[in-house]
């Protein structure tokens, strides 16, 4: 009975020993993924010495040892395979030969053997593709019972004289039996439950990151000011639980929110140290609390104690930073400090992508702009020429084409906008196709089929002056006669869409200005409704060519095409 | 007086420029044509010795014009456009002169200068003009462009020049002779042409004569003058 309450004080030692372990660094290698071989020599060494402890604790009975030695053996052989457990048995059965006493021998080869029963329960399981059951206390108990009914077999078959092991057995083997398997069911339990926690950790962070990730994107998406980074540290603080949050600029702060906001304003110069750090040498800035506190220049009774400044970059260029900061009365939580660190790398790359999609389609923009400002010299010289004809016939019509002449060049040169209603659109293309009308004379036909409540419509500027251009110089201007053309606008399938069609089915991919100006306005289209909108081009050859524009139907459209139809 | 002609596809274009050219008095206006094909037929019946010409015009431009034209029938050429694109910078050298729209009166008497002086030194007109690839026919009031690889062989008869394609016959303005000058369709017999790439075999037969089966398996006559052209043609 004395015996059973010594080996139990024993495995109060395992017990304290396996928690140790649980808190080392090479908690980390149980994680389930293949051992390196560093790691396996660090584990042999944690076990080795673990085993070896079990023999010194062990209580000298009739010249043998009573022990925990087997616990190391077992465990090493569960957890690293046969080569682990077969090591760290040897290792800690030399030992025990090396103490000497009657069992010397017996009780080396047992400790070896028991190593290697370890090592052949993880090969087992493993390949019966269950490896998770490995850090099952039940498994660890049960091996380790075999173990150590083996033990005392090989004590019995090896130690001589054979009177004396039996009796050896007799006074040890049921308490050896008990302490060693409870006490392996314990050591594996304890660092289950370590791991069950680690994981819980990791996945709650792992799910708050996703989630501040997703409501956040969007917003900075929106761009980089003051609004957004308002709507920003809100989320970032309900979702991390930090004391405050704040997002500046390179010079001011953009939006505050939590603990000191009484003093910490969005507009207040950068004043702090570790701020000003952060934004001038680019790097993570970190003031733990307490080997370095966070002393806030502004007010002595600032409850904030610590900060986690993260610098937001563009293109290696600190456009600002996002800073998490704790009171002094909380430590701040590492995984917090990783997380602000991943936030703003993440941050870093969205606003790198906002600003290559507004330089996009600035281009367009521009290219357009550009487009649009150049006279297009054949139809400037045709439509002098047709005028200077018409003039010896008929003054009054001459004068009235010069003046659609005069207001098609003014609008192209003075458009400041960047929408206009449909119905301007509309009049501007139409100087131009009363021109090209004079011209062409009864070779060309224009048909418009506008729906009056589109009217007011607004759409980018320039949108239609491309498609009728192309419709001319590609379409009317290669028929012998009779050429037609379209234009449409009406309500579909909540679209909007406007359409130029012509008869001549001539249209190839273009590769001129004018195709450009048609790439230019879809990619233009596209860049402010997204993808689903822009242009249509359908040739049937010889036939005709149609080009549609689609556009979004605004909430008052749709309600209006509901009272109509 | 230099018998004219003038070509351009808008009307008021043609009526201004008819208008300059009489005010100069130094021309007699045989008409004005719309088109190409048009065109191609009045300067076979009026033979004129200048072409006021129009680039930009539907279906044949200028220059498919000039390669539709006979090498005797070939008039001198002013070249008339809305906008020096690219087309007459490589062209300068080779055309008599040419006009940009609107065309004022001080510059239409240099060429009136240009033209007379070339005329009296008795030059005959010659333009390096681009193969055909495209033969152009009537087609119910339409004028369709039959791409010259298309064509089987080329016939003619009392009522003109016929093509024949895989899709049908055509008729055509062009002549057997701008045929076989500006496209690869090669000469058999005096009233036949036959695309080379189209034939299937060649039957000699005796006194010197031959026999062609083209692919659609139609029989042509090859005479002794031709055969011995289209043996070298050939390289057989």
């Amino acid at each position: 009975m004395y015996l059973v309450f010594e080996l139990l004080q024993q495995t109060a030692v395992i017990i304290v020993i396996a928690y140790l372990f649980s808190k080392s660094p090479a908690m980390d290698y149980l994680s389930g993924a293949k051992l390196q071989r560093r790691q396996l020599l660090v584990l042999y060494i944690i076990f080795s010495l673990f085993s070896i402890l079990g023999t010194y604790t062990g209580l000298p009975i009739q010249g043998a040892i009573a022990n925990t030695r087997a616990i190391g053996a077992v465990l090493a052989g569960l957890i690293g395979g046969p080569v682990l457990g077969l090591s760290v048995g040897l290792t800690a059965g030399l030992h025990r030969f090396s103490l000497g006493g009657f069992t010397a021998f017996s009780c080396g080869v047992s400790t070896t053997v028991e190593g290697l029963i370890g090592g052949l329960v993880y090969l087992y399981l493993v390949r019966r593709k269950k490896p998770e059951q490995l850090f099952h206390p039940f498994v660890a108990f049960s091996t380790t019972l075999i173990a150590e009914v083996l033990q005392m077999s090989i004590i019995l078959a090896l130690a001589r004289p054979f009177g004396d092991a039996v009796a050896l057995v007799k006074v040890i083997a049921v308490p050896m039996v008990c302490a060693n398997s409870v006490g392996a069911a314990l050591f594996i339990s304890m660092i289950r439950d370590q791991k069950r926690v680690r994981d819980k950790v990791g996945a709650r962070f792992s799910s708050k990151a996703f989630t501040v990730a997703d409501r956040t994107l969007g917003i900075l998406s929106q761009g980089f000011s003051s609004e957004t980074a308002r709507e920003m540290v809100e989320i970032i603080r309900q979702e991390t639980g930090v004391g405050a949050v704040a997002i500046t600029d390179r010079r001011e702060i953009l939006a505050f929110s939590g603990i000191g906001a009484d003093h910490h304003h969005a507009g207040n110069p950068v004043v702090t140290k570790w701020s000003k750090e952060a934004l001038l040498e680019n790097r993570v800035v970190f003031a733990n609390g307490y080997d370095e506190h966070f002393q806030c220049p502004l007010a002595e009774t600032c409850p904030i104690g610590s900060v986690l400044v993260v610098p937001l970059q563009v293109d290696q260029e600190v456009v600002g930073t996002i800073s998490l900061y704790e009171p002094k009365t909380k430590l701040f939580l590492n995984i917090n400090r990783s997380f602000g660190e991943g936030l703003a790398t993440l941050y870093s790359h969205q606003l790198l992508r906002s600003r290559f999609e507004e330089q996009k389609s600035l281009l367009v923009q521009s290219e357009l702009k550009l487009l649009q400002a150049q006279v297009n010299p054949h139809f400037l010289f045709n439509a002098l020429n047709t005028i200077m004809a018409i003039v010896r016939k008929d003054a009054d019509q001459a004068r009235e084409l010069l003046m659609q002449l005069s207001n098609f060049f003014r609008t192209n040169l003075k458009r400041k906008r960047d929408t206009v209603t449909l119905e301007e659109e509309l009049a501007h293309i139409s100087s131009y196709l009363e021109i090209e009308k004079a011209r062409f004379g009864e070779r060309l036909t224009v048909n418009q089929e506008i729906d009056p409540a589109l009217l007011t419509l607004q759409i980018p500027v320039f949108t239609l002056q491309p498609l009728i251009e192309n419709a001319i110089k590609h379409g009317i201007a290669d028929l012998l006669d009779h050429g037609q053309i379209w234009v449409r606008a009406y309500r579909q399938l909540g679209l909007v869409v406007i359409e130029v069609e012509d008869n001549a089915g001539h249209y190839s991919k273009p590769i001129d200005t004018q195709g450009l100006g048609m790439r230019l306005v879809d990619q233009r289209i596209k860049n402010i409704y997204g993808n689903e909108y822009g242009l249509i081009v359908d040739c049937e050859p010889q036939q005709k060519t149609l080009v549609q524009v689609r556009l979004p139907l605004s909430e008052e459209l749709i309600n209006d095409s509901c009272v109509n139809h | 007086m230099i018998r004219a002609l003038i070509i351009d596809d808008e009307q008021h274009a043609r009526e201004e420029l008819e208008l300059l050219v009489q005010e100069t008095g130094a021309f007699e206006i045989l008409g004005s044509c719309a088109n190409a094909i048009d065109a191609l037929r009045r300067i076979r019946t009026e033979k004129p010795e200048l072409l006021f010409l129009d680039i930009q015009m539907p279906v044949l431009n200028g220059f498919e014009l000039l390669a539709m034209i006979e090498d005797e029938l070939m008039p001198h050429v002013v070249f008339v456009t809305a906008y020096d694109e690219h087309a007459l910078k490589a062209f300068e050298e080779k055309t008599l002169d040419y006009l940009l729209k609107p065309v004022s009166r001080e510059r239409l008497l240099k060429t009136v200068n240009k033209v007379r002086e070339t005329i009296r030194r008795g030059e005959p007109p010659y333009y390096q003009v681009e193969p055909l690839r495209h033969i152009p026919c009537q087609f119910a009031n339409r004028i369709k462009l039959i791409p010259a690889a298309d064509v089987e062989y080329v016939y003619s008869d009392l009522t003109g020049i016929h093509l024949v394609t895989s899709e049908g016959q055509f008729f055509t303005e062009l002549t057997l002779k701008v045929l076989e000058e500006r496209t690869p369709l090669l000469r058999c017999q005096r009233q036949f042409l036959v695309n080379p790439d189209k034939i299937d075999e060649i039957k000699l037969l005796e006194n010197g004569l031959a026999e062609l089966k083209t692919q659609l398996g139609h029989i042509l006559p090859v005479s002794r003058r031709y055969l011995r052209q289209l043996k070298v043609r050939l390289k057989l």
